[in-house]
């Protein structure tokens, strides 16, 4: 983009009145429909789902579930992130994901993870730079793409205050 | 007060009125009534002890007492005022007003007297004696500001804007020693604002000073003007009041610069001046996008193209979604349009290949694509072509889908391409995108009432409405187009009653804004907000001719008009319709009723309830019981007496108030032909000629309005108790061809012979009595399942020669007679049929007997080959549709009997009115412009000769062809068949744009099917259309929704987002990522 020609990226949270643009937007990025439960589990995730608007337009997303593990403490896992094609490169994803991150620390949630294709090398290097290293091989975890195996990626969040 | 009272009861009166003002009313009643124990007569207390009841919802007390109390005491102000006050409580302001009078000829100086009259005076706007008891105010009380306030008012409200600013300067002077206390400040300034109102005032001067032709200065004062706006609106740049302050005073600065023309157009040296003009306004008022735009008006061209380019861009940078209501005028000035696509062509292309404008060597940003996308959709929406627009909109929404704009686009397009189901799925998706946004949720409502899906569209309207009553708090809000938009749908889907409710409601808003006027005339004075107060006063002055109200009050009319037309089934009706059912359907049915009326019932019972307790404990003294609505479908609206004067009621508002539209005068004209007020529909065509004689609807008024009046005076000059002579043919003024014959010496009406059941409903229509047929009507083509022998013997005939003999099929004549109606019979030599009876006296079924001769006849006439005889049953409606059947002769029945009965208590012309109305008639017919003598036969041919182009005004010809000639009704629509649907030449490369409007095919098409009644050719014509407008539900398009669910796929799909199960939704994470990967292939270059 050009000088002069600064758009504003900016982050909503998702209520009643606006997962209809979560919606769209999973429809346009990912060819399945999502149930209830998906979003069901974003709206109460409260902070941990968040529209990316590029100057007042909804173009991307990310999803998060918030997952108590035994033991009483919680970890995040991200459902989906995605960006319009039209509007990727602009920095948008990495806003989002950043966006969770800091969230992460700032609520001392030590764990993140999330799953990927073994042979989406694109994603498992972007999710490297953010500090996400693979922990685990699922095999046979999809069960209509090839390869069916993948990657759990998972970062354990350095705390801010770990005694708190 | 109480003057003629011991001084305990006076102390009780005034006690009494004291209660009254602070609303004690019980305490009141109870002091009213003890000095009435004392002094029963006591005019003063009955009055007051009226008005308390008043205020207690005891009308009809209280007018009793407060009548009471007058008559004891005549003499007494208070009884008068008391008086006034009631009838003002009851809306009768004129009654009042004299009451108030009566009470100042007692007392003439009586402030609160005098203070009370000039609000209603205001609120009748009787304007001189508004002035005059403002005066009297001031002189009465010169220290109290208000006075000398509303005495300005008065003056300025009465056109005497000098003398109110004379008043204030005076009033100013008179405060000048003290300065106005800290807390009226505010109001003072309020004052000085309204004196100077230093914008008004200039914008006066301007206009006077161009009426004087100093157009120098006045050039100065607009350059001033708009000097002054960014000062005062810079921070408002886009308010809506702002830019049309300023399209104001720029169309003002070119007035006076010599450069206005109202056409728009403007010779090229012209244009150059402009041109200059605005450049230098725009580096001047550089934020000013006012500045920018109008020159896209004048320019021409390539300059325009370049003008147009450089305003769009940026606009398309920043993604402005209402860029094409901007640009839209400008499609009705010649050439634009062209060039205008050509360019939004050029844009999506370079930006689609380069990334950037034409030219530039910036990147725009990915929405950009989007925006022109949407530019381009509502470009061809706008020139429709509907399947072009469709494909850009759809185009943007996959580039960008979640912008809500797009699908509120698409829903307009499919909305004009004729889909309005489809329009309003796609409405609805808009609005499930933001549920906060009350702009898309109300428009979506608008499209679900046009796709007549009413009751989805009031759950959608509830969403914005408080909890609890919701529907009728949309009443309550005033919330009136959508009130109208249902009434519409309402009226659309025949429920008359729900669309007459809905309509009047809106004219009821109207009549409560005159009514709250009157609380602001006392509260405007008191807080000095003079400016809004007049402003207010003037807008209440136009208030009835206001949009809203000019639909509702039509729509309410169209109402009427269709009630009159086909009264709604009897209850009698109904039963037969149940009647036909099964036992058991009908008993379901019969429950079913009986269960929604019970709970119908109860709801409104308990809300009763609830509204009453809550209104007690609420206001205490008052209760605001909310009565609830009784009549929620509007039955009751449909059982009006006589439904045109209700009609005419809302008529007299529309003509009042909006006499410029073509509306209000078909209306009055369709009412006025239904009241037989030959006049006042004249008068009405009259006055669409006027307003616009090429039209096709007053060309339809003028054409059946004349021919009404001539058959009807034709009638009445020829009935045979005035002067006819056997044999006449009614002949009508201006040769349109002789329609009714006088036979037999009595006066029949013949429409040449009444061939069908639909001649004789036209007949019907067209002279405004009842008429019978005399004999039975035929229905068309009789086709019977077998050939009787006498059908046979008739088919040998030649056409028209037959004469049929009927005497009843239960009665009959005596035997000489009868033998002697033989003989007659076979010596005339005419063919004949004859059904014959056994005669009187002889059982109808036996043999006939050789006295009465008939078999040796029957032998004779069958050699002869003159004749048959029918002895047993004939169905007559055979003999009669038979095409050789000539003359049918018959017993005189008592249908026949009542026809003339009717027809001799026309009577003639005998008073001097009824003498008036036809002689104007006659002296106003040739009048009309439009007829120059000629037949009107004649005048429709060249109607359709100089309009021969025009799919509706050949329509409108083909209608009246067929009104003034029935038989013609083939030519009729061969006429309207072989219309053509031209393109529209245009630069476009993207293929014709075909004349044609889908609403007036959809005319059309209603002419076939209710007017011309043929079924056929409909259908013809609607299998035209679906292919002129895919889209279109009504013609059943192949694209409609109403085929296909191409148009609103999407918004089946976006509901179904369940039944995923949980192995697929861990694909679905997948899927996010490689959604990813795209992404990050981005920012890894």
């Amino acid at each position: 983009m050009g000088a002069g020609r600064e758009f504003v990226i900016s982050l909503d949270w998702v209520r009643d009145k606006n997962v209809m643009q979560l919606k769209k937007l999973n429809t346009a990025l990912f060819p399945v429909r999502y149930n209830e439960k998906y979003y069901a589990d974003a709206l109460s995730s409260g902070e941990f789902t968040k529209l990316a608007y590029y100057s007042d337009i909804c173009v991307g997303s990310i999803a998060c579930r918030l997952e108590k593990k035994e033991g009483g403490s919680v970890r995040v896992y991200i459902m989906t992130l995605g960006v319009l094609a039209p509007y990727r490169g602009l920095g948008i994803g990495t806003k989002l994901l950043n966006h969770v991150l800091d969230l992460c620390s700032k609520q001392n949630i030590p764990e993140i993870y999330l799953h990927v294709q073994t042979n989406n090398e694109d994603a498992i290097a972007f999710y490297k730079k953010f500090g996400f290293e693979i922990t685990d091989t699922i095999q046979n975890y999809y069960t209509n793409i090839t390869p069916p195996d993948c990657y759990v990626l998972t970062k354990f969040v350095a705390q801010a205050h770990p005694k708190k | 007060m109480g003057a003629s009272l011991p001084p305990k009861e006076a102390n009780l009166f005034k006690l009494i009125v004291k209660s009254y003002e602070t609303k004690q009313y019980k305490k009141g009643l109870k002091a009213a009534d003890a000095i009435l124990k004392k002094f029963p007569d006591h005019g003063e207390t009955l009055s007051m002890k009226g008005l308390t009841l008043n205020c207690m919802d005891r009308k009809v007390e209280a007018y009793e007492l407060v009548r009471c109390g007058l008559k004891n005491d005549l003499k007494s102000h208070v009884c008068w005022h008391v008086y006034g006050l009631l009838y003002r409580s009851d809306r009768e302001y004129g009654e009042a007003i004299k009451c108030y009078r009566n009470a100042l000829k007692i007392e003439q100086n009586n402030i609160e007297i005098l203070r009370d009259l000039s609000l209603l005076q205001a609120q009748m706007r009787d304007l001189a004696g508004f002035v005059e008891t403002r005066r009297q105010l001031l002189t009465l009380k010169p220290t109290v500001r208000i006075n000398w306030i509303g005495f300005a008012v008065a003056q300025h409200l009465n056109s005497n804007g000098s003398n109110a600013i004379e008043i204030l300067e005076a009033f100013e002077r008179t405060l000048e020693d003290d300065y106005p206390p800290e807390n009226e400040r505010f109001e003072h300034g309020e004052m000085l604002l309204y004196k100077v109102d230093k914008l008004g005032y200039k914008e006066q001067q301007v206009s006077l000073l161009i009426k004087l032709g100093r157009v120098e200065e006045a050039e100065k004062i607009y350059r001033d003007l708009l000097s002054m706006i960014p000062d005062n609106y810079r921070l408002a740049d886009t308010s809506f009041r702002y830019t049309f302050v300023l399209l104001r005073y720029y169309e003002g600065l070119q007035k006076c610069l010599g450069l206005y023309s109202e056409n728009g157009e403007y010779k090229s040296e012209e244009v150059d001046q402009l041109d200059a003009l605005y450049q230098s306004l725009s580096k001047q008022y550089n934020w000013s996008s006012a500045a920018k735009r109008i020159p896209l008006d004048f320019l021409q061209g390539e300059r325009f193209r370049e003008a147009a380019d450089i305003y769009i861009r940026p606009l398309l940078t920043k993604g402005v979604p209402s860029l094409f209501s901007d640009l839209s005028p400008l499609y009705d000035l010649p050439g634009k349009a062209d060039i205008l696509e050509k360019l939004f062509l050029e844009l999506e292309n370079s930006i689609k290949t380069t990334g950037g404008f034409p030219g530039s060597a910036l990147k725009e940003p990915p929405s950009t694509l989007m925006w022109t996308l949407n530019l381009l959709a509502q470009h061809y929406d706008r020139r429709v072509q509907h399947e072009f627009a469709l494909a850009k909109i759809d185009e943007a929404i996959e580039h960008t889908p979640t912008v809500i704009d797009l699908y509120s686009v698409k829903g307009r397009i499919l909305k004009h391409a004729g889909d309005l189901a489809a329009a309003a799925a796609l409405a609805d998706e808009a609005r499930s995108m933001d549920l906060a946004d009350r702009f898309i949720n109300s428009e979506c409502v608008k499209r679900m009432l046009q796709a007549d899906q009413v009751g989805l569209a009031e759950k959608t309207a509830v969403l914005f409405t408080k909890d609890g009553d919701q529907h009728n708090n949309l009443h309550d809000m005033q919330c009136m187009w959508y009130e109208l938009a249902s009434g519409e749908s309402y009226f659309r889907q025949g429920d008359l009653g729900r669309a007459l409710k809905k309509f009047l409601a809106v004219e009821k808003h109207y009549a409560d804004m005159t009514e709250d006027q009157l609380d602001f005339h006392s509260y405007c004075l008191r807080k000095m907000t003079l400016r809004a107060y007049v402003e207010m006063l003037k807008f209440q002055d136009q208030l009835h001719s206001h949009a809203y109200f000019h639909k509702a009050a039509a729509g309410a009319v169209r109402c009427y008009i269709k009630l009159y037309d086909s009264p709604p089934k009897s209850k009698t009706e109904d039963d037969d319709e149940i009647s036909r059912l099964l036992p058991s359907q009908k008993k379901k049915l019969r429950q079913k009723q009986r269960k929604a009326e019970a709970r119908a019932k109860k709801e409104a019972e308990e809300k009763n309830e609830e509204t009453s307790t809550a209104g007690v404990s609420k206001t205490g003294k008052r209760q605001h019981t909310k009565p609830v609505d009784l009549d929620p479908h509007g039955d009751k609206l449909l059982q009006v007496e006589d439904l045109l004067a209700e009609g005419t009621k809302y008529l007299k508002l529309l003509q009042r108030n909006s006499s410029k539209s073509l509306e209000t005068h078909l209306l009055s004209f369709e009412i006025n032909m239904r009241k037989q007020k030959i006049l006042l529909a004249f008068q009405a065509v009259k006055q669409l000629l006027k307003l616009d004689a090429d039209n096709p609807d007053s060309h339809r008024c003028l054409t059946t309005g004349t021919y009404r009046a001539d058959i009807f005076i034709s009638i009445l000059i020829h009935l045979p108790h005035w002067k006819a002579e056997a044999g006449d043919e009614f002949s009508l003024p201006g040769n349109t061809s002789p329609l009714v014959g006088n036979q037999m010496g009595f006066s029949l009406i013949r429409w040449r012979r009444l061939k069908a059941r639909s001649e004789m409903i036209h007949l019907r229509k067209n002279i405004w009595r009842r008429v019978w047929a005399i004999s039975p009507l035929l229905s068309p083509p009789f086709i019977p399942s077998t050939t009787p022998s006498y059908i046979e013997w008739l088919n040998l005939q030649a056409p028209e020669s037959v004469l049929h003999i009927l005497f009843g099929s239960q009665s009959s004549i005596d035997v000489s007679p009868m033998v002697e109606f033989a003989k007659g019979l076979e010596a005339s030599g005419k063919q004949f049929i004859r059904v014959v009876r056994p005669p009187n006296g002889f059982d109808p079924y036996e043999e006939f007997s050789v006295e009465w001769m008939m078999e040796v006849f029957e032998d004779r006439i069958i050699e002869r080959k003159q004749g048959i005889l029918v002895k047993k049953w004939a169905t007559q409606m055979e003999i009669l549709s038979h095409e050789s059947t000539s003359v049918f002769l018959s017993h005189c029945s008592w249908n026949l009997i009542r026809f003339f009965h009717r027809v001799s208590r026309f009577s003639a012309p005998a008073n001097d009115s009824e003498k008036l109305v036809w002689s104007v008639i006659e002296v106003e017919r040739p009048s009309l412009s439009q007829l120059h003598e000629k037949s009107l036969i004649e005048m429709n041919r060249s109607f359709l000769e100089k309009h021969t182009d025009s799919l509706m005004h050949r329509a409108a010809a083909a209608e009246m062809m067929y009104v003034l000639e029935p038989e013609k009704k083939l030519e009729a629509i061969k006429l309207i068949e072989e219309s053509i649907n031209r393109s529209i030449s245009i630069n476009g490369a993207l293929g014709p744009v075909k004349q044609w409007k889908l609403k007036d095919c959809i005319a059309v098409h209603k002419l076939l099917v209710t007017v011309l009644v043929d079924p056929d050719a409909a259908s013809r014509w609607r299998a035209r259309c679906a292919e002129y407008f895919p889209f279109s539900t009504y013609f059943g398009g192949l694209r409609s929704s109403a085929i296909s669910q191409s148009a609103c796929q999407e918004s089946l799909n976006a509901p179904e987002n369940g039944g995923v199960n949980s192995q697929e939704s861990k694909s679905g994470d997948t899927h996010s990522l490689n959604g990813n990967i795209e992404a990050f292939k981005a920012v890894t270059i």
